[in-house]
């Protein structure tokens, strides 16, 4: 078994890429941007350093999510080989119950947190040597069915405050809420098993606030910080836990 | 009277699109609707219409446990 170890635990930083570059950095959490749009020359490099599992999993997808499947794997793999300083074909993934990958080098599961998002034409990384996390991304597309997605998708508090605003802050609000929703998702890693609906975010961050501290009814003794890292061109999340003892789980 | 796969591929085409178009009528049974690129909100909010046009009603562990349509065409059969 090869021992891997963390090139060095203060530092966050990374040599950025040809399609990715450094985001945001927030408490420990790293933020990696990743350029999404075709481009066929990256998107071969990329292709490269799949492992077979991955080759597998690229034949299944529709071009578009195939693409951003790949460009967001290799920069993550990048990524981890530079920081643990390990080779690209030492390194796999694996995935939890529900499907969140985590990686493992040398045959031992790598005691580092990621978090991939993606959509159109932009990808997040997230990463942290500490607690669980998950990152969200969504561009903001307008939607022919908005309002079965609320509808779906929204705790009644937050259908009752969407259904007062006028179509376009109705969208912002939407991706805003959804993004925080899904970064919690997939912070515990639960996928659908966790209803969107069942829970609401914070009140604070329903209007302008940028960050808040999280508990999940259900798991009360656990608490997440919730930040909005959205811009201009996409609405984003992160969800990350604090003060855990434990990495990886 | 038309067979569940008919009725599922029938409300694929009715309700979901990707960035603005109809996923398209092609969509292969064992296609998971996330290696399609359908983002998990519109797969939730698919799966409403669903229970809705059975009349039934899916748990989240349900729907976390279909990975492609077939698995959904085979759920609801086995509900009769
Ligand atoms: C993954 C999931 C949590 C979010 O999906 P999404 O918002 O559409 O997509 P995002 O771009 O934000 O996230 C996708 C990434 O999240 C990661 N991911 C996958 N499952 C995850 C989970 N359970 N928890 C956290 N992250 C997960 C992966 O890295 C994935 O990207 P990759 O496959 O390119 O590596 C959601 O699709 C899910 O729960 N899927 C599992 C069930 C399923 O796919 N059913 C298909 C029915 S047809």
């Amino acid at each position: 078994m090869v021992m891997i170890a963390q090139n060095s635990s203060e530092s966050l930083s990374f040599v950025p890429g040809p399609w990715w570059s450094p985001f945001a950095t927030t408490a420990g959490v790293q933020i990696v941007h990743v350029a999404l749009s075709p481009d066929p020359a990256c998107e071969s490099e990329a292709y490269g350093w799949l492992d077979k599992a991955e080759r597998g999993a690229w034949g299944k997808y529709l071009p578009r999510p195939r693409r951003q499947f790949t460009l967001c794997r290799a920069a993550l793999r990048a990524i981890l080989c530079e920081r643990f300083d390990c080779r690209n074909d030492q390194l796999s993934f694996g995935a939890g119950r529900h499907g969140k990958p985590f990686a493992i080098a040398g045959g031992a599961r790598i005691p580092f947190n990621f978090n991939v998002s993606h959509s159109g034409g932009h990808g997040l990384i997230a990463l942290s040597a500490a607690g669980r996390l998950g990152v969200d991304i969504e561009e903001r597309i307008p939607r022919r069915y908005l309002n079965e997605l609320i509808e779906a998708v929204m705790a009644p508090e937050e259908q009752t405050e969407l259904a007062a605003l006028p179509e376009s802050a109705k969208l912002h609000l939407f991706y805003r809420l959804w993004t925080l929703k899904e970064a919690l998702i997939k912070a515990l890693g639960t996928g659908f098993s966790t209803d969107p609906s069942g829970f609401q975010a914070p009140p604070a961050m329903r209007r302008d606030g940028r960050s808040s501290v999280f508990s999940f009814p259900n798991l009360p003794s656990v608490a997440w910080m919730l930040e909005d890292i959205g811009d201009e061109r996409f609405a984003a999340a992160l969800a990350y836990e604090l003060e855990s003892p434990k990495i990886g789980r | 009277m038309a067979t569940t796969e008919e009725r599922i591929r029938k409300l694929v085409d009715e309700n979901l699109e990707i960035e603005g178009r109809p996923l398209g009528r092609g969509l292969d049974l064992n296609a998971s609707l996330r290696d399609a690129g359908v983002p998990s909100a519109d797969f939730l909010a698919f799966t409403k219409v669903v229970a809705e046009e059975f009349n039934l009603t899916f748990s989240p562990e349900d729907c976390s446990r279909f990975e492609n349509l077939g698995d959904l065409v085979t759920f609801l059969d086995s509900r009769g």
